[in-house]
């Protein structure tokens, strides 16, 4: 099967349409407010056209190298291109300031690719149980996940958790304005009927993220203080390299098995990776300033929830995020129906889809490593030419995400409070962390209790959630906890 | 080096200028003045519910099934949430210029008596109606009951047990479930979630015991053999699951409960840009693609024209007004 799957994709009409999707793939997910999603949706229409194989493939190079490509402004610009990568902009930025973009970059191309093709063998070998054990997944589980999401303020929080925390609440205040996600009542609206659909995550993180950058940049230029840009020509070293290879895999692991959990995604999973790498990694006080780890950890992780957001698409027809809901009605189109029965009745385009999903990787690795000289020159650009350009951006995938004049102010109002949490040196991926897990958390929590009839016990009996649950309570408390050990250990010295 | 920065610096600049040129275009045709020269930009079909489930797989064969007769091209966007009055309401709040169509069901005529949005039928301009489907009553494969009576003497044995998992409460799956306890006297827990495709997620996963969704959203399940539907609350078989009963053939007296899709535009939407969207809608809904489309997922062909439309709707919001009152669903706050 897999053999003859070989054969289909390796056609100069399927690989080109891979090609031509991970290009197009990667130009949309560096572009501030253009989402994978988007992009995907973008370019739906174009496929109905064609041969089954080859339109879903070239949705697939879009999808892949739009989750790629958003890393790429979050290292550079410290601008994340989607949700996804604003867990990397943390480390990568950082990276970038002390003048090792280039090997940001590379260890990004290198940990993305082997995370994807990680998840996709994944996907090829054990997809139907891997999807049974997606199906635990319940109400109080995915509650528990969103908790869990929540501790993780604490390892992103930077100098202090207070401000972390801070910022973590103010997301998930945010979060709740908008419908009731369960009894469907309007919250805290003010009868702004724009307001009734709650406040969209990507204007919220285009301002905290870039706008906010571009307005301390501004103000950079004019005081004296005036950064010089360093751009080292370091290459990665395969020592370097090795030390990584054990963060890779975990991230990929882990985001292989968030990827397949409905309604949990990309964005979710690489903060959880993060948090896993300085989980345990021996010396964690290079995090925030620019560990590799950093890096390698999220963009892993992002990269491998491409294939294991398939796992419950392809295996039971249900899209476990919002972009393999639209490559559901893409594979619907083309007359394929996902599900249980979908490797019985259409199993060579099932194989063919696979080879061409690892193929996207290959091809996403080799651009991005050649890309990688290019992709630097942005940071030669003088900051004056840069960042009204950011700015035009900035205002542009805002308006363009519901075409609402509304979203734009939504960016600028973010960007005006990332600027003042920079300048007080408030953490800003916490906020995205609160306003991404807050309706999660919510719904979940109430449906858990319709479910249990109010009683509270259902967090507590099943196995997932309760080790889920642990893992939160040990990560909000284990800084503190072990600073209380060490300061024993110092009065008993 | 200078070279190859002055080179991205026009690069970059060269970005700009296009994205800077191409949202002037939108801007211009933007404007009221394009009545008759409607459409001149691509159309926004809003759909109300998650994606994946039948009124989205729907709307993007349809969509793409339209956009020839069109002379545009029709994008979709999923707004789920709150029974599908979130995005139904951002579709009537929308400009109108027809620009902004959105895909309505069942639950426009329901919400407002349930007291959960302000929105009615009347704040439309029906463009067409091409869909019909009843409510099915689907459980685990293999769970102790074959048939709906047994399922209802199960539940009689363990009331409000049986948890019963519905697309978000108030849906019309909701109702369905609920009208169906209501009508045999059993007492059900009902499980709102964000959309009928996370309720069979959850049934497959065994968190829940039934659910009472349309045949179509099961339907790859049942073939599969992970679920069974017991009944459908319809007067007739449902033409994709032909040996499963309707509940009068088991003796169990319900009233047919069921969903619809069709499209509207806000109210103040022109005449003539309206009947440009009816035509198209109505031609596309007659192609070959999307008639093989609803047969193969399933999905009940139902066309009906903007006039019948509105009479139809103007029923079922009279008829859900009593049910909802009858079940008390109303003081729902």
């Amino acid at each position: 099967m897999l053999f003859e799957g070989l054969m289909n994709a390796m056609q100069w009409q399927v690989i080109l349409m891979i090609i031509i999707g991970s290009v197009i793939g990667i130009s949309i997910g560096s572009l501030p407010g253009l989402t994978a999603v988007m992009g995907v949706a973008l370019i739906l229409p174009v496929t109905f056209g064609m041969d089954p194989v080859a339109g879903i493939l070239l949705l697939v190079g879009v999808y892949f190298g739009a989750v790629y490509g958003g890393s790429l402004t979050a290292i550079l610009i410290n601008t994340p291109g989607t949700p996804s990568s604003a867990a990397t902009a943390i480390d990568g930025f950082a990276l970038t300031k002390k003048g090792y973009a280039h090997k940001a970059l590379t260890i990004s191309t290198l940990s993305s690719t082997i995370g994807g093709i990680l998840s996709v063998i994944v996907l090829i070998i054990i997809a139907p149980q891997m999807a049974s054990f997606a199906l635990k997944f319940s109400a109080p589980e995915s509650f528990a996940l969103a908790v869990f999401g929540l501790s993780i303020i604490s390892s992103i929080a930077g100098k202090t958790l207070i401000k972390g925390l801070i910022a973590g609440a103010l997301g998930l205040m945010v979060a709740t304005i908008g419908l009731d996600p369960i009894a469907g009542f309007a919250r805290f609206t003010g009868g702004n009927e724009n307001l009734i659909n709650g406040i969209d995550l990507v204007p919220v993180m285009i301002g905290l993220f870039a706008a906010s950058e571009a307005f301390t940049s501004i103000g950079d230029l004019f005081s004296a203080k005036r950064a010089k840009v360093v751009i080292e020509k370091t290459k990665l070293k395969w020592e370097e390299f090795r030390m990584l290879i054990l963060t890779i895999l975990r991230s990929a692991g882990i985001g292989t098995f968030i990827g397949m959990i409905p309604g949990a995604g990309g964005d979710i999973t690489a903060f959880v990776a993060y948090n896993e790498a300085k989980r345990f990694s021996k010396d964690k006080r290079q995090f925030g300033e620019g560990d590799l780890k950093g890096i390698a950890a999220p963009e892993a992780a992002n990269n491998s929830v491409t294939g294991g957001a398939m796992i419950p698409l392809l295996t039971l027809g249900i899209p476990g995020d919002a972009v393999t809901a639209v490559l559901l009605g893409a594979l619907m189109v083309q007359g394929i129906q996902p599900g249980p029965m979908l490797f019985e009745t259409n199993g060579s385009i099932v194989y063919t889809l696979f080879v061409g999903m690892l193929i996207a990787n290959m091809i996403i690795l080799l651009f991005g490593l050649m890309g990688i000289r290019l992709f630097t020159k942005i940071l030669l650009i003088p900051k004056s030419v840069l960042m009204p350009i950011i700015l035009v951006l900035c205002t542009v995938g805002a308006f363009a995400i519901n075409n609402n004049f509304f979203d734009v102010i939504v960016m600028l109002i973010a960007g005006i409070i990332g600027y003042f949490m920079k300048r007080y040196e408030f953490p800003v991926s916490p906020v995205i962390l609160g306003f991404i897990l807050g309706p999660m958390l919510e719904s979940n929590f109430s449906r858990s209790l319709v479910l249990s009839q109010g009683d509270y016990s259902i967090f507590f009996t099943r196995p997932i959630t309760l080790v889920l649950l642990s893992l939160a309570f040990l990560t909000l408390f284990a800084p503190l906890l072990k600073r209380k050990v060490i300061k024993l250990k110092e009065d008993y010295i | 080096m200078n070279f190859l920065s002055n080179y991205f610096y026009f690069f970059c600049l060269g970005v700009l200028l296009l994205v800077v040129g191409c949202s002037g275009e939108e801007s211009t045709s933007a404007s009221k003045e394009g009545v008759s020269s409607f459409p001149e930009k691509p159309v926004t079909l809003i759909v109300p519910s998650a994606a994946g489930g039948g009124t989205d797989a729907t709307a993007r064969a349809l969509a793409d099934a339209t956009e020839d007769h069109l002379g545009e091209s029709i994008g979709v966007e999923n707004k789920e949430g709150g029974s599908g009055a979130i995005g139904m309401t951002q579709g009537a709040n929308a400009t109108p210029d027809g620009y902004t169509v959105s895909m309505v069901f069942v639950e426009l005529t329901m919400l407002n008596h349930l007291g959960m949005s302000e929105l009615t039928s009347d704040q439309f301009k029906p463009l067409g109606l091409v869909n019909l489907d009843p409510a099915a009553l689907t459980v685990s494969a293999d769970a102790p009951y074959d048939t709906v009576e047994e399922f209802i003497k199960y539940a009689e044995e363990h009331p409000g047990e049986v948890k019963v998992g519905n697309a978000g409460t108030g849906s019309i799956w909701h109702i369905a479930a609920e009208s169906l306890a209501k009508e045999t006297g059993i007492k059900l827990n009902h499980v709102p979630f964000e959309g009928a495709a996370p309720a069979v997620t959850s049934l497959m996963g065994g968190h829940v015991d039934a659910v009472t969704v349309s045949p179509a959203e099961v339907l790859p399940q049942v073939e599969a053999g992970d679920l069974k539907t017991l009944g459908v609350m319809s007067k007739d078989r449902s033409n994709i699951m032909e040996d499963v009963p309707t509940f009068e053939e088991e003796g169990v007296d319900v009233t047919p409960v069921g969903t619809w899709r069709g499209l509207v535009v806000p109210k103040d939407t022109p005449d003539e840009v309206a009947g440009k969207l009816e035509d198209a809608f109505l031609k596309g809904a007659e192609e070959e693609e999307f008639t093989e489309f609803m047969k193969n997922n399933g999905l009940g062909l139902e066309i009906k024209s903007s006039d019948e439309f509105q009479q139809f709707m103007n029923k079922e919001s009279e008829f859900y007004g009593e049910i909802i009152s009858d079940l008390d669903l109303g003081s729902n706050e």
